[in-house]
């Protein structure tokens, strides 16, 4: 293929017009810097924005974060808004890790207290709070309850003993998505998940503990907690092998509905059908409980994770839920569009939600400040917390970047390089890692991401 | 078996060679395992019929894998022979034989979520058969 058309539109922005190939239905816009657009180009993520934007219904742009990288289907940190009276819904438009999220939890300790003990810490942690790639968990569930965990998702937990009620208020959406429906959710999802309720699992999961380094917005801080020197936890999982389940299921039941609703796309991984079909009213009913199911699942490692701190540090060591958000989601939102108020299916693949000050969804302790946005950046660099803004809500369907976006692939990032090497630079740096998983470590090194300063700026 | 590992920036994928269909499905599906987990010491002691369907050859392989995919993860199942029976347009009959996975004798490698329709292929080549096909890590 020749040479993507990219106009540039402002120092962060770049249009791919409509024109630049067949079937896009509306242009794409980069949110991206003249350094990241050429860091982009190099995969084929914007191919993907593009089969993005044929996407029957797309209102506005087919939209790309600054941390676009090349996914199935989206691109990660994709956004499209669907008309959901005339549109579709696109399973991979939510990716198979359906509310794959970040929790970030602040504790009463410092980086004076904290520090002395870290090796302790951290090896506690590693102990207590499953992880790795088919880890099972230590949550007592019987199968019989898992429905109810897929309609109430964080509360369950909280009222089953793994948590503190606060925790789940201060969630996306309360920690459970309305519109749940665990009969859309296979019998295999739910074999799937079931044992790994609680679990980290791999990939670029993490649970990171970290201090905050520097505030830069006093009263945004101080409604969240926040202040400098104090360690914070930093939690990035999703649904496991349940909602990787929910997503296979419908990418095949889509693929096989697709010719009778006459929709044809350039990428099967798109697979879709009319939101108000019924199977496309079956996957938000799925999508819902996978959601839930994550929120669920965070619960549980933060409850974990309590139980570590605690162990090292005493009763008195103090962990609080921030925000919970997620950035792997179909939601339906209201926005101003064409001139009129339209219902909106906002798929967000590897984009964060990040409503302004005074919106509805916003908790009443964030109204006055915005949504917490959590970025995480990569082991060796540090991590964003922000706070939504109306230009967000103006100009991306209230969407944000979600992370620092990967630049090299697993094999890549490998080849040559020796575990014990790589964990001893880090620890020079005082980064202490542990993984289930030698590749584990090597395949998430800094120099596998994008700068996530350049990205935030 | 034939295949080797394929680099994407996010995720991994490989290509997989059979002379025939039958070859290449079982080739794929040794493929998928050894990414997930080390193939090396997995006794065949159950043997599961693991069959799939699909509108034409290109799904048909990623839906058979899926269900490859989920015997592995979701049974928890250590699969390490592909007795791949028979593969048409839109059908495969398979037997698999392996045991439960053992944490000590088959180490966990990456999570799979889902094997996907990415830049996937499926052609014929001079000697047979070749597949390329990305998986979600």
């Amino acid at each position: 293929m020749a040479e993507i058309r990219l106009q540039q539109i402002d120092a962060c922005r770049y249009r791919i017009p409509r024109d630049e190939a067949a079937g896009m239905r509306t242009d794409v816009v980069v949110y991206a810097s003249a350094a990241l657009i050429e860091q982009i180009r190099k995969d084929q993520s914007l191919v993907q924005a593009m089969n993005v934007a044929t996407l029957p219904g797309i209102v506005g742009s087919s939209l790309a974060m600054p941390d676009i990288h090349q996914g199935y289907g989206f691109p990660i940190g994709g956004v499209a808004g669907i008309d959901i009276e005339c549109g579709v819904v696109s399973p991979g438009g939510v990716g198979f890790d359906i509310n794959c999220g970040v929790r970030l939890v602040r504790t009463t300790l410092t980086e004076a207290d904290v520090r002395p003990r870290l090796k302790e810490l951290i090896d506690q942690v590693f102990r207590d709070v499953p992880c790795g790639a088919g880890s099972e968990g230590r949550v007592r569930i019987k199968r019989g309850e898992l429905d109810d965990v897929l309609l109430s998702g964080a509360r369950w937990m909280v009222e089953n003993g793994y948590g503190d009620l606060r925790d789940a208020e201060l969630a996306e959406a309360g920690g459970a998505l309305q519109g749940a429906q665990p009969s859309k959710v296979s019998d295999r999802a739910k074999e799937r998940g079931l044992p790994q309720l609680g679990t980290l699992g791999s990939g670029n999961h993490f649970l990171e503990v970290q201090f905050v380094e520097e505030v830069h917005d006093d009263a945004a801080a101080r409604a969240m907690g926040i202040y400098e020197g104090q360690v914070v936890v930093l939690i990035h999982s999703g649904s496991r092998g349940l909602g990787h389940q929910v997503c296979t299921d419908y990418v095949a039941l889509m693929n096989q509905v697709m010719p009778r609703y006459k929709i044809t796309l350039p990428d099967r991984q798109l697979a879709c059908a009319p939101a108000r079909s019924e199977e496309g009213q079956a996957y938000l009913g799925a999508m819902a409980a996978a959601a839930n199911f994550a929120w669920a699942n965070r619960q549980g490692i933060m409850h974990f994770l309590r139980g570590a701190f605690r162990r090292v540090f005493g009763e008195s060591a103090r962990l609080d839920v921030v925000y919970d958000v997620c950035h792997n989601i179909a939601k339906l939102e209201s926005y101003q569009a064409g001139g009129r108020k339209r219902e909106v299916l906002v798929h967000r693949k590897g984009a964060t939600r990040a409503f302004p000050p005074g919106h509805r969804e916003v908790p009443l302790a964030y109204r006055q400040i915005g949504q917490p946005v959590f970025i995480p950046g990569s082991m060796g660099t540090a991590s964003w917390v922000l706070a939504g803004r109306q230009g967000a809500m103006n100009e991306t369907f209230g969407s944000v970047c979600h992370g620092a976006g990967r630049l090299m692939s697993r094999t890549a990032v490998r080849r040559g390089k020796d575990v014990r090497q790589e964990q001893r630079k880090l620890e020079a740096r005082g980064i202490l890692v542990r993984s289930e998983s030698r590749d584990g470590i090597l395949e998430e090194l800094p120099e596998a991401y994008k700068n996530v300063d350049e990205v935030i700026e | 078996m034939s295949f080797d590992l394929l680099e994407h920036p996010a995720d991994i994928g490989f290509r997989a060679r059979g002379t025939t269909l039958e070859e290449l499905f079982a080739n794929s599906a040794h493929a998928l395992v050894s990414i997930i987990l080390d193939p090396f010491d997995i006794r065949p002691i159950q043997l599961i019929s693991v069959p799939g369907t699909g509108a034409d050859r290109e799904s048909l392989l990623i839906n058979w894998l899926n269900e490859v995919l989920y015997h592995v993860d979701g049974r928890r199942m250590a699969l390490g022979t592909f007795n791949v029976v028979s593969v048409d347009e839109t059908s495969v009959e398979c037997v698999a034989g392996g045991e439960p996975r053992d944490r000590d004798r088959h180490p966990s490698r990456m999570g799979v979520k889902a094997v996907t329709y990415h830049q996937l292929k499926v052609a014929r080549t001079a000697d047979g058969w070749v597949a390329e096909v990305y998986l979600d890590i």
